[in-house]
């Protein structure tokens, strides 16, 4: 919403941007890094979604209205941003207990103690890239600021992550500048958290856990390089809770996951970083932002036919609200992953399902009706509306949506096989998968190739 | 944390150079009588009711004033944004908008 105002003020247009109570920090937070820190909004009472109408006419006539005048009339004062350090700055120089009092003070800390970022340890970290210290990896909203590849040294450093992960952490910000992944939404009410999967022969190179307790902290790598997400979300994107951050409950941050790649290969599965067109065998860290997830233990079956019906249930399962993500509010842009232990996908595969046949058949199994799809989007998304039919034809969505005008006929969660995102990991000997209800266009999944430096020997290829 | 007597750690600033500059807001009207008041949407938290609303009371108050529907516009936080919003300061200046009521933040 500021954002769009933002285009008209550029314009030389007037605005008034309707902000709930609630998120009027929120607000202000993000106009700072949109160049407007000045700009008016116009207080919406409460929230909206649990309001009667009669309720919502007269808040609107009785305190928005006055803010939308106000905010279209009145010049509000000029504000300026503050001076800042500069990159290499020291901001604080003492103790270890000292220099974390600071950081948690200045909220440059996600609470935990953080490896103070000295030079000498920054400069360890450099020397495993290529890339210049001062080189820009993107622009990161809401603070818009500069991702630095010194920067992500420094967050690098403070979340414990040794220095030769340096060029896993330079793809994940690559990945998180995307715009196609869209970081700006990080603070949004969901509160998804992203889930970084790594893949090639950088598992073992760094050392990173890809079987039993896959998602579980106490694996240096895959711990230390998820919370480092966490951190430079915090200190260059913006996130902080309370400020641009809006997250209604949050998640803690998610530790990376590696993918088993020895079991794909032998099963004949491509690796999950050929979903994003790599070839197998690259090294690669792809990103994508989940509201949540749920572990499906003991799914039993000797043939695929006999697991996909539970699996395809659990996929369902994972997706209500998510849907408007598939048509509505970002069309085509739901991509569920699932997680397969070993022994699933090799009993899929035994059966003769290669992996392209698993996501097709998971396609047709895991459906709702079109009525549900329907009553989901309408009552559960406030549009008023909602008609398969009509979105079909008039071109906006793929005919599978609407084979019949049967409203008992089933439909997908997703435009297409190729959109579920398959990863094999976890525990060797246990029949268990995991299934993320993806975010959709608030986090969409980007992968990136990590790249050594050539002083690494060919560690590239 | 209480200090101790160990390590002395010189530790630098964690954060990115801020890349925005302030730039001034679009000079603000003296009325809306005889302008157009475009809105802006992005689709959820019953904007179109709010919309409705504001448009009633705008129109007893200012009987000249017109509107632009925020069909117009596409959503302002769908997954097109960046194009929606991009395309936003040339549709408005050739819809004639003299003002944007963009929302729901919620």
């Amino acid at each position: 919403m500021l954002r769009a105002s933002v285009a008209a003020e550029s314009a030389g247009i007037p605005s008034a941007t309707l902000v709930c109570e609630s998120f009027m920090t929120l607000a202000k937070a993000a106009s700072q890094g949109l160049g407007y820190p000045n700009i008016a909004v116009a207080p919406v009472r409460g929230h909206p979604g649990l309001q009667s109408k009669e309720e919502l006419q007269r808040n609107v006539r009785e305190l928005t209205l006055d803010g939308v005048l106000d905010a279209l009339f009145k010049m509000p004062a000029a504000k300026t941003l503050g001076g800042e350090p500069g990159p290499r700055d020291v901001i604080c120089s003492g103790s270890f207990e000292e220099v974390n009092d600071y950081f948690l003070q200045h909220e440059y800390s996600d609470g935990l103690p953080v490896v103070p970022p000295t030079v000498e340890k920054v400069e360890a970290f450099l020397k495993h890239t290529d890339r210049g210290p001062d080189e820009v990896l993107g622009v990161l909203l809401p603070d818009n600021r500069a991702a630095t590849v010194w920067s992500v040294a420094v967050n690098g450093v403070m979340a414990g992550c040794r220095p030769e992960y340096m060029p896993v952490l330079v793809a994940a910000v690559e990945a998180m500048a995307d715009h196609a992944y869209g970081v700006e939404h990080s603070g949004n009410t969901p509160g998804g958290e992203t889930l970084m999967v790594l893949n090639g022969p950088v598992i073992k190179a760094l050392g990173f856990n890809y079987t039993q307790g896959v998602m579980r902290d106490g694996f240096q790598a895959n711990t230390t390089v998820g919370r480092f997400w966490r951190l430079y979300l915090r200190n260059v994107a913006g996130f902080l809770p309370h400020k641009n951050d809006k997250a209604t409950f949050g998640n803690t941050w998610r530790v990376v996951v590696a993918e088993n790649e020895e079991v794909a290969a032998k099963i004949g599965w491509p690796s999950h970083c050929t979903e994003f067109g790599f070839r197998p065998g690259a090294n690669v860290v792809s990103v994508a932002r989940y509201t949540g997830g749920n572990h499906i233990s003991s799914v039993s079956g000797a043939t695929p036919e006999e697991l996909l019906p539970y699996i395809a249930d659990a996929v369902l399962r994972q997706y209500s609200w998510q849907i408007m993500f598939t048509v509505g509010q970002g069309y085509d842009t739901v991509r569920p992953l699932l997680l397969l232990s070993p022994i699933i996908a090799e009993t899929i595969a035994a059966g003769g399902w290669s992996k392209q046949r698993f996501k097709e058949e998971l396609f047709k199994a895991a459906r709702m009706t079109a009525f549900e799809f329907e009553r989901i989007l309408r009552d559960w998304t406030q549009k008023p509306t909602w008609n398969l039919k009509e979105e079909h034809e008039a071109g906006r969505i793929p005919a599978v949506f609407h084979e019949s005008d049967d409203p008992q006929r089933l439909v997908p969660l997703v435009w297409r096989p190729e959109d579920f995102h398959v990863v094999v990991t976890g525990d060797l000997g246990r029949n268990s998968i995991y299934v993320f209800a993806h975010n959709g266009v608030l986090g969409f999944p980007v992968g990136k190739e990590i790249r050594f430096p050539e002083s690494a020997g060919g560690a590239n290829e | 944390m209480k200090a101790n007597t160990g390590a002395q750690y010189a530790a630098l600033w964690p954060r990115g150079p801020r890349q925005a500059k302030v730039r001034p807001l679009a000079q603000r009207l003296d009325t809306l009588e005889g302008k157009t008041v475009a809105w802006l949407w992005d689709y959820v938290f019953r904007g179109n009711e709010v919309f409705e609303q504001l448009e009633q009371s705008l129109a007893a108050k200012y009987p000249g004033v017109k509107f632009l529907h925020w069909e117009v516009f596409g959503n302002t936080h769908g997954g097109d944004e960046r194009a929606v919003v991009a395309a936003l300061p040339q549709k408005l200046r050739e819809l004639g908008a003299d003002a944007v009521v963009s929302g729901m933040g919620c």
